[in-house]
């Protein structure tokens, strides 16, 4: 995938300054409030991260002016994009559902989305992992999992 | 000084501290294995299991995976022409043709022999080196502790190389992320925003889950890799016992890439491809045939193999001694050895002898290991790994990203923290922000901070007192000397090629 075209302000690393700026500057606000010495850590760092970013912007978009290619993040956005919402997905799963159900769902629906559809393989994996998780953790360690919101309501 | 090495030798050999380095060197050898798992990332994986354990158990699990990891990086680079770890890359160019030729098998027992000799090399470096540099940063106080922070986080953004502006604003966001939670002073929330689970700031292992854990595991997903293929049939593997007397004639270049890997390991920044990569020209420019390296010379295999291995042990030198990490597994580790309430520098080596000692011992085990578990039986079972289906694989790691980071204090909360720190660490990682800074910054900032108001009591509060004496002063020196002296020598370079260019 080609970054020619992406507009001087949508460039990633221009992007990403401009977050960087913008989080420093909300947090640096409760410093006020802080003793100065307790302050003087944070604020020094977060001042640093502001400076930084404003030189990281402008460092960007000269190279911007200068018609060099903005740095790709992914060949396959859908898939970086997928891959991140199943996890967030599984963790708010295991949050309402509890851990059990979520995992022996998550392994083989994540592994069948990305590629992988042997249906026994598939099977196997999901019995053998969730099989050892339980007797390492809950029967050897008498570990604690979510056991779900919604069942707890 | 070395009594204290000896001390702590019997507890090493018992059998569950022995058991962990085993395991670990397994563990490690099948992570190293896997193109896009790292050590790194294993042994972040790793550290929120180990909290119910001795911490000598959980630091052999860690030696052994580190030692394992880095030989079984040659597997893939061998088979597959894919190098299993950055460091595994230089062994890619001998060990491949090889592997051509129908010799993958010896490829894989010189790897394993020459990283054998690396990691022994390299852990008697640090045992002989570590004790004496400890003894003289014992006598620091609060000014120079203070020092010597501010040395080692502008020592790996400096000379990491790349970009000074990207390695800084690392910095600043791990020791920004090591000021939330209570003041240790006075004990008034910072950046907690009421939240409870806040109050004792960001345990550093969910930091490390999330950013050296979380990117590989969107990269497995992202990429499908096809690695089928591999069958024990295509090495040629004889018994090493028989293969060894071949690999003799090596001794040269395992002494000479075991000084490289020893050095470069020591030197903050530079990490084990560097080390092979240095390490396989030198073998490369004294060798009376270099015609041949490229087509299959087992001898560059050792070179960079033998030197890898050789820059485990020794970056734990100044990790050890002064809390400075000389790689990105260094700085995981330094993160392991703080889970156990162990804070790495000086004061380690007088309150904890029994565990840092015993920890050198466990790494000179694992790399004796290697040759025993990565020999050629099981290097044809390795091999095989490279059949599993990478999405697979990739939903256990998360399964246990998450039973990790949940285990830690048993809430949610970290785990939705770490998932944050993930998405950070993806975004670092694509634009090439160097990620063992955030983790320094960490680990360093607390240290520096509560060295720094340490300091100005003493002082009464005056400023001056951060320059009162020579160790001071010295450590000044240097921390200004690491920052100006890549810039000057960047500038030098560009004036010359300028010239050259004219």
């Amino acid at each position: 995938m080609s970054d020619h075209h992406t507009p001087r302000l949508l460039r990633p690393e221009t992007l990403t300054a401009l977050g960087i700026i913008v989080a420093a500057a909300a947090f640096l606000a409760p410093t006020t409030t802080l003793r100065p010495i307790s302050a003087l850590l944070p604020a020094v760092m977060l001042g640093g991260l502001i400076v930084l970013s404003v030189l990281l912007l402008i460092a960007d978009q000269r190279k911007a002016s200068a018609g060099e290619d903005a740095v790709s993040m992914t060949r396959s956005p859908k898939r970086v994009i997928g891959a991140f919402g199943l996890i967030l997905g599984y963790a708010l799963a295991t949050d309402l559902l509890g851990f059990y159900p979520s995992t022996a769902a998550s392994i083989p629906l994540v592994a069948w989305l990305f590629g992988y559809r042997n249906p026994l393989g598939l099977a196997v994996a999901t019995v053998i992992v969730v099989g050892t998780i339980w007797l390492i953790f809950d029967f050897g360690m008498s570990q604690d999992f979510p056991t779900g919101l919604l069942w707890k309501e | 000084m070395y009594s204290d090495l000896l001390n702590a030798l019997p507890e090493v050999v018992g059998l569950t501290n022995f058991a962990a380095v085993v395991i670990g060197v397994i563990a490690g050898i099948v992570v190293g294995a896997m193109p896009g798992l790292s050590a790194t990332m294993a042994i972040s994986v790793l550290v929120p299991f180990t909290f119910g354990l001795e911490p000598l158990v959980a630091l052999g699990l860690m030696a052994g995976i580190y030692n394992g990891a880095m030989y079984g990086g040659a597997i893939p680079a061998v088979l597959l022409r894919i190098p299993g770890t950055p460091a595994a890359v230089a062994t890619t160019f001998d060990g491949y043709p090889m592997a051509q030729k129908g010799e993958g098998g010896f490829a894989l027992q010189v790897a394993v022999v020459s990283s054998a000799i690396g990691g022994i090399a390299s852990a008697f470096a640090l045992m002989l080196l570590a004790p004496p540099l400890s003894k003289v940063t014992l006598l620091f106080g609060p000014s120079e502790v203070f020092w010597v922070a501010v040395f080692g986080l502008a020592s790996i953004i400096f000379l990491l190389g790349g970009n000074p502006v990207k390695g800084l604003i690392s910095a600043c966001f791990g020791v920004f992320v090591s000021v939330v939670g209570s003041d240790p002073i006075y004990g008034s929330d910072r950046f907690t925003f009421g939240q409870l689970e806040l109050l004792d700031g960001i345990n550093i292992v969910i930091l490390l889950v999330g950013l050296y854990a979380l990117p590989p595991v969107i990269d497995l997903l992202e990429t499908p890799l096809k690695t089928d293929g591999v069958n024990s049939s295509k090495l040629g593997t004889e018994p090493i016992w028989r293969t060894l007397p071949r690999m003799f004639r090596f001794w040269k270049t395992w002494i000479r890439s075991s000084i490289i890997g020893i050095w470069i390991g020591i030197l903050p920044g530079a990490g084990g491809s560097m080390a092979a990569f240095m390490s396989y020209n030198e073998a490369r420019r004294a060798s009376k045939t270099p015609d041949t390296w490229g087509n299959g010379e087992p001898e560059g295999v050792a070179a960079s193999e033998t030197a890898n291995n050789a820059d485990t042990a020794s970056a734990l030198i100044p990790a050890l001694t002064l809390g400075i990490p000389g790689t990105a597994v260094a700085a995981v580790m330094l993160g392991g050895l703080l889970v156990h309430g162990l804070q790495p520098g000086p004061m380690l080596f007088r309150d904890n002898p029994d565990v840092v000692f015993g920890f050198m011992w466990q790494f000179l085990f694992g790399a004796i290991l290697l040759i025993l578990l990565g020999g050629s039986l099981a290097t044809n079972s390795f091999a095989r790994l490279l059949n599993l289906p990478r999405p697979l694989l990739g939903s256990v790691i998360i399964v246990l990203m998450l039973i990790g980071v949940y285990s830690i204090h048993g809430r949610m909360f970290d785990v939705y923290l770490m998932l944050g720190f993930g998405a950070i660490g993806w975004v670092m990682d694509k634009l090439k922000f160097p990620l063992p800074p955030v983790v320094l910054g960490l680990i360093l900032g607390g240290f520096a901070e509560e060295n720094l108001r340490l300091a100005l009591r003493i002082g009464r509060g005056d400023w001056l007192v951060l320059f009162s004496n020579t160790t001071s002063l010295i450590l000044v020196a240097l921390t200004v000397a690491v920052i100006v002296g890549p810039l000057i020598k960047r500038r030098f370079v560009n004036k010359r090629a300028q010239e050259t260019a004219g």
